[in-house]
C-alpha cells in the first residue's frame, strides 16, 4: 500500500452511545459514559492513555466553547494530552493514527460526539458554505442530496428505486442493530407513495436528526495485543477532499473517494463487509460506484446513517461498527468510509483487518 | 410528560471584505449585471481567483459579461424551504448554465412547480428590488415569466459585503439544572455532593467531573448563603454587536460556604470598584419570592438569573489568599 504504516495501530476497543432524537443532559454525559466503559473494559486507568483526540462541532447545539466542557468527558483533571478538530471523528481517528506513527507513545483515544436535536441542521449547515457564493442562499445539504439525486437520475446512473431499496434494507437491516434511531421493515413500493421532499428524494432518503457519540480506543501492535485478545488492525486510512463549489464538480461521481482507494491500493471486491456514511440515499449510489465494491460485501449491516446520524460521530461510528462486525465474526477485511461537507465532498477511507 | 425546554439565539453580524474578484461580480449584479471570469479556456459565473483545475492564481482576470439568460442542467424541488432560502414558498435550486458559460452556477428558481423546471429549462436572471451587495440580489425565473427591469446603477465599488447569521435552539433543560433553579426560587443554593470524592459542585452538572461519575437527585444539598470573594474583573462595556451595558460593572466568582467550586458570573453594582477585593466576606440578599425570575438560566452558562438583590459583605475579616487560591480560576 502506498500510504502503508511503518508502525502498525490496531483498534482495542471502541463504543457507540444510541442514537438518540434528543439527549436530555449535557454532552459531556453522553462522552463520559462512553470513555469509562471502554476504560472498564480494557482494565486500564485513564491516565495511562497518552493522547485524546477529540472531534465536535460548537454551531451543531450553538454553544461557543463547547469542545472545551467536552473535555470533561474525556477526563480534564490532572490535565490530559488532547487535541480537538471540528470533524467527524473518524478525522479525529485519522490525526491519533498519525500521532501514533511517531512511534513514541502507545495509545489514544478518539471520541466524536455532537447533539444535533437543539438547532436546525437545514439551518446550520448552510455556514460551511462559501460565504459569498453560498451561505447567503442557505443552501443546505437537503438541497445539495436533491440535486445530487436528480443528476444522478437525469444521467440514467440510479432510478428513485435504488433510492428507495437503499433506505427499505438499510431500516430492515437496523432492526438488528440497538443503537439505531430509525428502523422499521417497509417496502419498496410503500417508500414510493411517499411524497417527495427534495424532488427525487423523499423525505426517508433523509437521515433523521440525531444526538450520539462514538469513541474508539487505538494502540501500537505490542500494546494493542496486551490491552485485548483480537485487535482490529488499521491497514490502511487516507482522506481526500474536492472543490467546495458544488457547480464545478460532476455529482454523479466521488473523485475523492476513488482516489483516497487508489492512494490506499485498495481492490473494492476484497472486502467482505463496509459502513458507508450514506446520510442520503443516493449517495450509497455514487460511492458502490467509485469504490468498486463487490455485490457480496455486505453494505451497513448497522443500518448506516439513514438509521442515526449523529454529526460529528457518524464517520466514526462506521468505523466502530466495522471493527464490531470483524471482531464478533461477520468477516475478515472491512472498509468503513466516513464523509464530510455537501454532497461527498471530503471522504475518509479506513481499512480494517482482523488477525492477530 | 412533556419536558421543559430553553430557547436560545445564536448571532453573529458578519462584514466581509470581498476583495477585488467578489468585489467586482457583486458590483456588477448590485448594477443588473452578471459577470464571469475566462480561465483554462471556460468561462466560470461567479468568477473565483484560482482556476480550479490547476490552483492557480488567475492574473489579470479577463471578466466577461454573461446571461441573463440560462438552461437549467440539474435541479432539485424544494416543498419545504428553510427561513434561510430565498423564498418562502417552494421554488427549485438549480445548477444553470448561463449563456455564455462553460460552467453552472448553483441558484434559485422561482417557479410554479417542479415540472416547470427540468433539465434544459431556459430561465433568466431577475434582480431584487433592494439590492444589499450579495449574491441573493439576483434570482431566476422561466424565461417566459421574466420581466424587463430597468436597474440603476449604485455608487462606486463593492468591498464589503455583510450577511447576519441567526439561528435559534431549543433544547431540553437539564434535569438538575431544573432543580437549581427551583432551588433559587425557593432562596436556596442547590449544589452536588460526589459520592467519591465528596466535594459539592454548584450548580451541578449531572456528573463529577473528577472522579468521572454521574449524579443525581440524590447527591443534592443545600449550601450556605455565604461566601468569599475569590476573584473579579471590572468591564468597561464595548459597544459591540448586542451589548446592553454602558456603565463599568463588577463580575466576580463566589466559593460559597459548604461548597468546592465557585459560583460564577456574580453580578456587583453596589459595592465600589475600590473597596471590592478577593477574598472578601458577602452573603447572599435575595429579592422576595414574586421578584426572582429565571428566566435567563439556561443550561449553558452558570448564574443565578435576576433572584438576587445583592452581595452584601459581611463584616468578617477577609479570607488569606492561599485559603482560595485553587479556587481563582
Amino acid at each position: 500500500m502506498a500510504n502503508a504504516p511503518s508502525e502498525e495501530v490496531a483498534i482495542v476497543a471502541y463504543a457507540q452511545t444510541p442514537c438518540y432524537r434528543a439527549y436530555p443532559e449535557a454532552e459531556p454525559k453522553m462522552i463520559m459514559s462512553l470513555v469509562n466503559q471502554i476504560l472498564d473494559e480494557v482494565k486500564i486507568d485513564r491516565h495511562s492513555i497518552d493522547f485524546t483526540m477529540a472531534a465536535s462541532c460548537d454551531y451543531l447545539s450553538g454553544l461557543p466553547f463547547a469542545f472545551v466542557q467536552n473535555v470533561d468527558g474525556y477526563g480534564a483533571w490532572p490535565p490530559v494530552y488532547e487535541s480537538h478538530v471540528e470533524m467527524d471523528g473518524a478525522w479525529a481517528l485519522f490525526e491519533g493514527w498519525v500521532r501514533l506513527q511517531m512511534g513514541d507513545i502507545d495509545t489514544c483515544l478518539v471520541v466524536g460526539s455532537g447533539k444535533s436535536s437543539p438547532g436546525t441542521p437545514r439551518e446550520i449547515f448552510p455556514l460551511q458554505m462559501n460565504p459569498y457564493y453560498g451561505a447567503p442562499l442557505g443552501i443546505d445539504p437537503v438541497s445539495l442530496a436533491g440535486l445530487q439525486a436528480a443528476a444522478l437520475v437525469d444521467a440514467g446512473k440510479a432510478t428513485e428505486e435504488d433510492f428507495a431499496q437503499v433506505v427499505s434494507r438499510s431500516r430492515r437491516d437496523a432492526l438488528d442493530n440497538p443503537f439505531a434511531q430509525v428502523k422499521k421493515d417497509v417496502s419498496v413500493e410503500d417508500l414510493l407513495k411517499e411524497p417527495y421532499f427534495a424532488q427525487p428524494l423523499r423525505e426517508h432518503d433523509l437521515p433523521p436528526i440525531t444526538d450520539g457519540a462514538s469513541a474508539v480506543l487505538i494502540a501500537r501492535a505490542d500494546k494493542a495485543r496486551e490491552l485485548c485478545d483480537k485487535p482490529i488492525w488499521i491497514k490502511g486510512i487516507d482522506h481526500r477532499m474536492e472543490s467546495n463549489n458544488p457547480a464545478l464538480r460532476d455529482l454523479t461521481d466521488s473523485v475523492s473517494s476513488r482516489i483516497a482507494a487508489e492512494s490506499l491500493g485498495i481492490d473494492g471486491a476484497s472486502f467482505d463487509l463496509a459502513e458507508l456514511c450514506v446520510r442520503y440515499s443516493p449517495e450509497e449510489v455514487v460511492l458502490r460506484q467509485s469504490l468498486g465494491l463487490s455485490d457480496d460485501c455486505t453494505i451497513n449491516k448497522s443500518g448506516g446513517p439513514l438509521c442515526g446520524h449523529p454529526v460529528m460521530a457518524t464517520g466514526l461510528a462506521r468505523v466502530a461498527e466495522v471493527a464490531r462486525q470483524i471482531r464478533e465474526g461477520q468477516g475478515q477485511r472491512g472498509l468503513a468510509h466516513a464523509a464530510s461537507g455537501a454532497a461527498l465532498q471530503q471522504n475518509l477511507l479506513c481499512v480494517l483487518e482482523g488477525g492477530a | 410528560m412533556s419536558l421543559k425546554t430553553t430557547t436560545y439565539t445564536l448571532e453573529y453580524p458578519y462584514t466581509r471584505t470581498t476583495g477585488p474578484v467578489v468585489g467586482r461580480f457583486l458590483t456588477n449584479l448590485r448594477d443588473g449585471k452578471l459577470i464571469g471570469v475566462r480561465t483554462g479556456g471556460k468561462v466560470i459565473c461567479p468568477p473565483v481567483e484560482w482556476d480550479p483545475e490547476t490552483n492557480k492564481t488567475i492574473e489579470d482576470p479577463d471578466y466577461v459579461e454573461v446571461g441573463p439568460g440560462g438552461t437549467v442542467k440539474t435541479a432539485t424541488w424544494i416543498s419545504q424551504p428553510t427561513r434561510k432560502h430565498p423564498f418562502q414558498e417552494p421554488f427549485a435550486f438549480a445548477l444553470i448554465e448561463l449563456d455564455g458559460c462553460d460552467t453552472p452556477l448553483l441558484h434559485a428558481v422561482q417557479a410554479s412547480g417542479p415540472d416547470a423546471v427540468k433539465p434544459g429549462t431556459r430561465v433568466k436572471a431577475q434582480y431584487r428590488e433592494e439590492r444589499t451587495n450579495a449574491i441573493t440580489d439576483v434570482y431566476f425565473v422561466l424565461e417566459a415569466d421574466a420581466t424587463d427591469q430597468y436597474i440603476e446603477p449604485g455608487p462606486g465599488e463593492v468591498e464589503m459585503t455583510e450577511h447576519l447569521i441567526s439561528i435559534d435552539f431549543e433544547e431540553i433543560m437539564a434535569p438538575q439544572r431544573l432543580r437549581f433553579i427551583e432551588g433559587l426560587k425557593q432562596g436556596k443554593f442547590i449544589g452536588g455532593k460526589s459520592p467519591v470524592s465528596g466535594k459539592v459542585y454548584i450548580p451541578s452538572k449531572g456528573y463529577d467531573h473528577i472522579e468521572r461519575v454521574p449524579m443525581d437527585e440524590s447527591h443534592e444539598v443545600e449550601v450556605q448563603q455565604t461566601g468569599t470573594v475569590c476573584a473579579y474583573t471590572i468591564i468597561t462595556p464595548v459597544q459591540y454587536y448586542g451589548q446592553e451595558e454602558t456603565e463599568p460593572y463588577i463580575r466576580c466568582s463566589i466559593l460559597l460556604d459548604g461548597s468546592d467550586q465557585v459560583l460564577g458570573q456574580q453580578d456587583i453594582r453596589d459595592i465600589p470598584v475600590d473597596e471590592f477585593r478577593a477574598g472578601m466576606r458577602v452573603k447572599a440578599i435575595w429579592k422576595s419570592e414574586a421578584e426572582r425570575d429565571t428566566s435567563e438560566i439556561d443550561n449553558r452558562w452558570g448564574g443565578t438569573g435576576a433572584c438576587l438583590e445583592r452581595w452584601e459583605p459581611i463584616d468578617e475579616p477577609d479570607v488569606p489568599f492561599e485559603k482560595f487560591s485553587e479556587h481563582v480560576f
